[in-house]
């Protein structure tokens, strides 16, 4: 039997490692995923339907590139990155204390921000692994649509989507994961936030300022606004701003989650 | 003795309610039976000892440091709560190693701390099927598993043979009994007397959020014999329960429940009826157990009174 030093918790990293893997198991295979799975893979069917029966159809201005920063944009940064980072990161505590689980986890000698931590990681690595791949797809398949001409010089522009998505993931996730332990029922507020107070990343003026969705669109490069498709995103922040300002919040939400999460009590009802 | 955990004028309320009140005890190596019916304050007794919920007022102290905002302790603790629930996607086995790492144990360790808690509740047949599939006994058995696996001095029990069969409510009141003898500290709530009393002499009676008695179960034991116990059963055959039961001569009254799965015993010597009842229940298939605590309701009333 090991020697383990008893009179402190459980090392930081080693707490954060068991729950990353506990969370993991229970998070992969749940309904939650089946449905943001389905979600974030339905562009590899607009992808196909677009290449077997649409690219033939439309005009040659409208190109492959347009649709894949169409989807990129709109489906997926404006709605179903955000709508999967509202489900899972609401979710972290708040299933545990509806489930009436927690109770498990809080009598383990490990500091409960290690317990946050854990959950994160774990709602970050299932969340890429179901986004990331989804968009490369769509890429490829978008892309060779009309041949291979362009493919190559349009790769740097898929890594720096996938770059924005997974900063997307992070900052939504930091903010959902506040909302979660800050209130008993998160999701409609949630709800709420992205799709009445984002609305303001349109608006002209300061207020998209207070938006995350202006600074993650402003890191996207093919963003429709440079192709003239609409003329309602104004701006475009600079990128060293907007890298600041998502980190500030992933750290700032994360920090003050983790405060709230490690002094509340959590009364599990009979 | 030396106490484990200390209460010191401590209180807890939820809002205007009162849920525990200017309590002070110390519990020390050794079995000790909170006693109490439903809504008494046992469940927060054991949320405050188990540093789940801070005192209002007072002071709670597990193993000499302050049970809210010491993880530390859980080294050394194991809490079995009440609630049944479960990662039911988990297997036995899996639910416990999970719990195991985040106690700081290496992965060899955990399976092997695992199979052996498995093995005290006699769950090791059934360690690789998911819980979601147990049996209440056995989802029972695998919550108080997590709460040995990492063989803690001070164990925390919130009912933790309610709804078992009675083969294996035996089984865990040994556990429990052989634990208290290796010099662990062990603290198991019921309201069901006969239960406790089967574990430990020691008890503390709690009523409306505050500690009543303290000392041998004995002294309340006569007062229980004066009240018909009632105890509910849920078998595969009722009907062979009921015949078997009948002709035991301190029944007073059988019912049949609405769906004809549960059985209720009215006796005025509840614990003739318990020893009885083993071999009836094996040959019944009896799969559930409890007793409602009108019982100990009505001679926390008498006392009260008194």
């Amino acid at each position: 039997m090991s020697e383990r030093d008893t009179s402190r918790p459980v090392p930081f990293a080693r707490a954060v490692r068991a729950m990353f893997d506990l969370t993991l198991e229970g998070m992969v295979w749940s309904r939650r995923s089946v449905l943001m799975a389905f979600l974030l893979g339905l562009p590899i069917v607009f992808a196909i339907v677009y290449r077997t029966v649409l690219a033939a159809h439309l005009p040659p201005r409208v190109t492959p590139f347009d649709f894949y920063g169409g989807i990129v944009v709109f489906y997926y940064l404006r709605f179903v990155v955000p709508l999967a980072a509202l489900f899972y990161a609401t979710a972290l505590v708040a299933d545990e204390v509806d489930g009436k689980t927690l109770t498990y986890l809080l009598t383990r000698p490990v500091r409960r921000e290690s317990i946050l931590a854990g959950k994160f990681a774990a709602y970050v690595a299932t969340t890429l692994s179901l986004s990331l791949p989804a968009v490369v797809v769509t890429f490829f398949v978008l892309m060779t649509a009309r041949g291979r001409a362009g493919l190559g010089g349009a790769v740097p522009d898929l890594l720096r989507d996938l770059g924005v998505l997974a900063l997307a993931l992070l900052a939504y996730g930091a903010l959902f994961t506040l909302m979660g332990v800050l209130l008993k029922r998160p999701v409609i507020p949630g709800l709420l936030f992205l799709f009445i107070w984002e609305f303001m990343a349109n608006l002209p003026g300061y207020l998209p300022r207070f938006t995350l969705t202006a600074y993650l669109r402003s890191l996207i490069r093919h963003r429709p606004a440079e192709e003239g498709i609409s003329e309602i995103f104004g701006q475009v922040l600079p990128t060293a701003l907007c890298l600041e300002v998502l980190g500030g919040a992933v750290l700032v939400c994360l920090a003050a989650a983790a405060w709230i999460f490690s002094t509340r009590e959590y009364v599990m009802d009979q | 003795m030396s106490a484990t955990l200390e209460f010191v004028r401590a209180s807890r309320w939820y809002g205007q309610v009162i849920a525990l009140n200017d309590v002070t005890t110390a519990i020390g190596p050794g079995v000790t039976g909170l006693l109490g019916p439903n809504g008494a304050g046992k469940s927060t007794f054991l949320k405050l000892a188990a540093g789940q919920l801070a005192p209002s007022q007072g002071e709670v102290k597990m193993l000499g440091k302050p049970a809210w905002g010491s993880p530390e302790i859980f080294h050394r603790v194991g809490l079995c709560p009440e609630a049944d629930a479960f990662w039911e996607q988990l297997t036995g086995r899996q639910f416990l190693v999970g719990l195991l790492r985040l106690t700081g144990y290496d992965d060899a360790e955990c399976r092997q701390r695992a199979e052996n808690a498995l093995h005290q509740v006699a769950l090791l047949d059934a360690k690789d099927r998911k819980i979601g599939g147990y049996s209440k006994g056995m989802r029972q058995r695998v919550k108080l598993a997590q709460a040995l696996a990492h063989e803690p001095e001070v164990l925390l029990l919130d009912e933790p043979v309610s709804g078992m069969d009675p083969v294996n409510r035996r089984r865990v009141v040994e556990l429990v009994r052989r634990l208290g003898r290796e010099g662990k500290t062990v603290v198991v709530s019921s309201h069901i007397l006969h239960e406790v009393e089967a574990m430990t002499r020691r008890v503390l009676l709690i009523h409306n959020g505050r500690i009543l008695a303290e000392g041998d179960v004995r002294e309340i034991r006569d007062l229980m014999d004066e009240h018909p116990h009632t105890v509910a059963l849920r078998a595969r055959d009722t009907r062979a329960l009921a015949r078997a039961v009948v002709v035991l001569p301190h029944v007073i009254s059988l019912t049949f429940g609405a769906e004809g799965e549960w059985l209720t015993v009215q006796t005025a010597k509840p614990d003739e009826l318990y020893g009885s009842l083993a071999e009836a229940a094996e040959q019944a298939g009896v799969t559930e157990m409890y007793s409602p605590d009108e019982n100990l309701e009505s001679v926390f009333r008498y006392l009260v009174a008194g």
